[in-house]
């Protein structure tokens, strides 16, 4: 009786443990098993700076969203959005793309328009304002100033 | 002088028939580059040069400009949610104070620009949307890069390609106005917001906006 009390014990704990393992993991990895709710708009950029999948999407400093995948559409960057259910983003909103900090992470800010229409699921964000290069702008500012 | 006369026409010409070349360019491009040369027309011209010319020249950048740009959409843009909760008098007087800053703001730019000219470089159309991108070649070689956001206000099957954004090194133009009319709105009311941005124009403008103010000095 004993030995059985003590296996079943042990296998339970490992059993719990592998669990708190694989949770924080995938909290940790912000990976998404059990499916995202929300839904998810595209934005097209000229430069995104080095904008990671997984970054923040963010109105008013909120954040309502990630950004989930970013590919590379006829030398342009697509960006997919996954915007949390229950947040409206109107037909004349403009994304951008900004920098926490002045060379922290970037992450991708909505600044709400006064539209009546909403972007639709699979929408797309038709304003975006791209992410600043300071280097190029030092430079013109150097270069300009000669 | 007379060779140096027909060696600038000639090398302006061949300079136009250059740009005009490779443009397989679209109706938005069409536009959009009607009305630019229209407003350089009127920057270049030796005839109105001269500070007794001012008015002129504003009069008729403007006309050339009210005719691309749609400056009802720009305001509304620029104010966003807040647009909404505006009385149909107070939207109209909000775009002719908008359009008067607008104008205001970028003339003396306009003017002092001495440069080469402008690339058309790239047109993307989407629907009843439209995307130029430009570069504006100033005499000291540096490029900057202007991108005009287009709405098709046309009837159907008819194009009319209205300005509703101008980007310039990528920042847009009603996303910086919007960012600061929130700001200034969240701390005050609208009637403060205008007051703030008639300020901001010279006197002889606001007497088209204000009737108590008479025409005062003239600042030009």
């Amino acid at each position: 009786m004993k030995k059985f009390d003590v296996g079943l014990t042990v296998g339970l704990f490992m059993v719990v443990g592998i669990v708190c393992l694989a949770f924080l993991s995938i909290k940790l990895g912000r990976m998404e098993v059990l499916g995202s709710s929300g839904y998810n708009v595209r934005a097209v950029f000229t430069e995104t700076g080095g904008l990671r999948s997984g970054a923040s999407v963010v109105i008013a400093g909120v954040e309502i969203g990630r950004v989930k995948a970013i590919t590379l559409e006829d030398y342009e960057a697509h960006v997919l959005l996954n915007i949390n259910g229950g947040v409206e983003i109107q037909e004349d909103s403009i994304a951008s793309i900004k920098t926490r900090g002045l060379i922290g992470e970037k992450f991708v800010d909505i600044s709400p328009g006064g539209a009546e229409e909403i972007v639709q699921p699979g929408g797309r964000i038709r304003d975006t304002q791209p992410a600043v290069d300071l280097e190029s702008l030092i430079s013109k500012f150097v270069f300009g100033d000669t | 002088m007379r060779v140096t006369r027909t060696f600038r026409t000639m090398s302006s010409l061949l300079l136009l028939a250059a740009l005009a070349v490779p443009a397989l360019s679209g109706v938005p491009t069409e536009q959009v580059k009607e009305t630019t040369e229209k407003i350089l027309e009127v920057v270049k011209d030796p005839a109105l040069k001269g500070d007794d010319k001012a008015g002129e020249r504003k009069r008729l950048i403007r006309v050339a400009a009210d005719e691309r740009f749609d400056w009802q959409e720009m305001a509304r843009r620029s104010l966003g949610r807040h647009w909404r909760s505006l009385t149909d008098e107070e939207k109209e007087d909000f775009v002719a104070l908008f359009s008067e800053l607008i104008g205001h703001s970028y003339l003396a730019k306009i003017q002092g620009y001495t440069g080469e000219g402008v690339r058309y470089e790239d047109e993307k159309v989407d629907d009843k949307y439209g995307v130029v991108e430009t570069t504006i070649v100033t005499s000291k070689g540096v490029d900057i890069p202007v991108l005009y956001r287009l709405k098709n206000k046309g009837a159907e099957g008819g194009a009319l390609w209205l300005v509703y954004d101008v980007s310039i090194e990528g920042v847009s133009l009603v996303n910086n106005y919007r960012t600061q009319f929130k700001a200034i709105l969240s701390k005050s009311s609208h009637d403060e917001l205008v007051e703030k941005l008639k300020a901001k124009l010279p006197k002889d403008e606001e007497c088209k906006t204000d009737d108590e103010s008479s025409a005062s000095a003239d600042s030009q």
